[in-house]
């Protein structure tokens, strides 16, 4: 078995093939090259973490899986905040059972009075994305909690860095697990805004790829900046580890004299 | 808030009474200048009673408004527009407008920390918009909220979007569901959206006036994002909005002042739903014409009004200054049919009058 490193360093050839690749339109190759990836990479996860667990039967009935962890699920796979039409528009493309849409309104109150009631009885819960200026919750996101602080935090840039991170997401695993209609409808909606990334016509997971990373280039740095500086100050000034999932809220003070 | 500011908000208080309120928003505005001489809307709108709600109560429940589905589908359309961080938008605007690929700053200012109040989120877009200016950077503005003075009042107004920095100039962006289809909308829609871009372009100068920055800063050029052809797939042109600015401006700064027009309510009286209504609102002077509905809600209340006193403000506005100044339809009448005899002053109307009566007698034969 190779080391890590070794696997490492392959890895790394392979993204810069894989993006040659997708970038010059060779979209065979690029399909062939990521499929090696995924295995060193898989390789790699052995290696550094050990063989994998056998993973639990996946097939369960459907009306067993709560709400909570359909949701986890697709966020798990968008990697970054999301607002609930993507959730769900996510979960019917890529996983099975039913997601009732109403059901989601009332998630984040619902994490957020559980958490309160006993903090950290549950590995994770669905919690708020966090504005990076008012560290209060973003309209309309839902985020994880076991995500690292910054990852949930959403600053001026965010919102596009988000779009095209989701959108690599999905054609990574659109590559790997084989495209359905449905998988390529959603990809659609993220690609459609993404320079180069559709022809108008059709849709390819490889091409969404190399253009949204092209793009995602030009405002990762900054983005990432503003939400580690925004995730550090947040450490620092909220000492209520509830704010710190679910944001602080500005108080509505006396209205009428608000309104005047 | 100084002495005057306040006994006036007090005042228009005491006449809202307990009357249903209802929120300006640039469809009001725009059609507030349609009949800026009107002191009996000018009233209600600055003490921001719900027009709909005084007009079903006098019994002539207006006729017109959007359909529930109409509402609908521009949600939709709107919230389609605006997904994942304004991302259509974004496309739309390298597309067809030419921003460029770093500017993709959004902020969302439907509310500051789940806050939702006017004056809170006004000052937010405010502190927003003046470091966007600074700093320049800051692309989108979502559902900021800006303010203009009315009469006297001030009215809090929400644009769809306001997009910075084309060519460093903030632009009003509208989003609209109707179609533009080969290039070409219903004219009246485009329109009427022009008329609500160009109150948003004056709250925005009057916001960056309050920065200390050059009004001029704001585009007279707002964008329009509509539906491309019969699709859901939305698209974008630039509309000149200067002569609606000119128009509106215009009309705004003419509007009567409304402490004068408070001294015509006779005192006491509300607009408080129920028995005195129809005798305060009876006392206050409408300048009732055609146009009226299809800008104001109490336009059938109105009309009706006009035709029980023989008004000839029902004939529209063309027709009264060719009547110069006679404002019953009796004296019209009267003068036309020989009956009652003209002073020097209506002379010549008189004789146009009788002459207009004889070729109409003779049509009819
Ligand atoms: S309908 Fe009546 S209240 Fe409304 S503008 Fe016309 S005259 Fe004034």
């Amino acid at each position: 078995m190779p080391t890590a490193e070794a696997l490492e360093q392959r890895i790394t050839e392979l993204r810069a093939q894989v993006r040659r690749a997708a970038g010059s339109g060779d979209r065979t190759a690029a399909r062939r090259l990521r499929a090696e990836l995924r295995a060193a990479e898989t390789e790699w996860d052995t290696a550094v973490l050990g063989a994998p667990e056998q993973p639990a039967p996946v097939r369960q009935l459907a009306a067993a899986v709560p709400v909570r962890e359909h949701v986890h699920r697709a966020l798990t796979l968008l990697s970054v905040p999301a607002a609930p039409k993507l959730i769900l528009a996510v979960h019917d493309a890529f996983f099975s059972g039913e997601l009732v849409p109403a059901r989601l309104t009332s998630l984040r109150r619902d994490e957020e009075r559980s958490f309160r009631a006993a903090p950290y009885a549950r590995p994770y819960y669905l919690c708020a994305a966090m504005t990076t200026d008012l560290l209060a919750p973003a309209r309309g996101l839902l985020a994880v909690s076991t995500w690292p602080l910054a990852q949930r935090m959403v600053g001026p840039l965010s919102p596009r860095v988000d779009l095209l991170t989701g959108a690599i997401r999905l054609a990574r695993h659109m590559t790997d697990h084989g495209c359905t209609p449905a998988g390529q409808r959603v990809l659609w909606q993220l690609g459609v805004s993404i320079p180069g990334a559709t022809d108008g016509k059709s849709i390819d997971p490889d091409v969404v790829l190399a253009a949204a990373e092209r793009e995602l280039e030009v405002h990762r740095d900054d983005d990432t900046q503003q939400r580690a500086d925004a995730a550090e100050r947040a450490v620092r000034q909220l000492a209520d580890p509830a704010a710190q999932l679910f944001g602080v809220r500005l108080a509505v003070a006396d209205r009428r004299r608000n309104e005047a | 808030m100084t002495l005057a500011e306040k006994t006036l908000t007090t005042r228009l208080d005491e006449l809202r009474g307990d009357a249903p309120t209802s929120r300006h928003n640039a469809r009001t505005i725009a059609a507030l200048t349609a009949n800026p001489g009107c002191a009996r809307r000018a009233l209600l709108d600055a003490a921001a009673v719900d027009k709909t709600v005084i007009a079903q109560e006098l019994g002539f429940p207006p006729k017109f408004g959007q359909s529930p589905f109409a509402i609908t589908r521009g949600n939709s359309f709107e919230a389609m527009v605006k997904s994942h961080g304004c991302a259509e938008l974004l496309r739309l605007l390298r597309e067809e407008l030419g921003l460029t690929i770093p500017e993709v700053g959004y902020h969302d200012l439907e509310t500051v920390g789940d806050n939702a109040t006017n004056s809170v989120r006004y000052q937010r877009t405010k502190q927003l918009l003046g470091q966007a200016l600074s700093s320049g950077q800051g692309t989108m503005f979502d559902h900021p909220m800006l303010r203009l003075e009315i009469a006297g009042a001030t009215a809090y107004l929400e644009p769809d979007v306001v997009a910075l920095q084309i060519g460093g100039l903030f632009h009003v962006v509208e989003i609209k569901s109707f179609a533009i289809v080969d290039g070409q909308a219903d004219p009246a829609q485009v329109a009427s959206a022009a008329r609500q871009s160009a109150v948003y372009v004056l709250a925005m100068r009057e916001l960056l006036r309050e920065l200390g920055q050059p009004p001029e800063l704001v585009a007279h050029n707002s964008i329009l994002v509509c539906a491309r052809d019969f699709t859901n797939r939305p698209t974008a042109a630039l509309v000149d909005l200067r002569k609606q600015l000119a128009v509106i401006g215009r009309q705004l700064s003419r509007l009567t002042s409304i402490d004068t027009l408070l001294d015509l309510v006779p005192p006491g009286a509300t607009f408080t739903p129920g028995a005195g209504l129809s005798d305060t609102v009876a006392a206050i002077p409408s300048r009732y014409a055609p146009d009226c509905m299809s800008s104001c809600e109490l336009a059938f209340a109105c009309r009706s009004e006009a035709r029980t006193h023989g008004s000839v403000d029902t004939l529209g506005r063309g027709v009264c200054d060719d009547l110069g100044g006679i404002d019953n339809l009796d004296t019209v009448l009267a003068l036309a049919d020989g009956t009652l005899d003209p002073g020097p002053e209506h002379a010549d109307i008189a004789e146009m009058l009788r002459r207009a009566r004889a070729l109409r007698l003779e049509v009819a034969r």
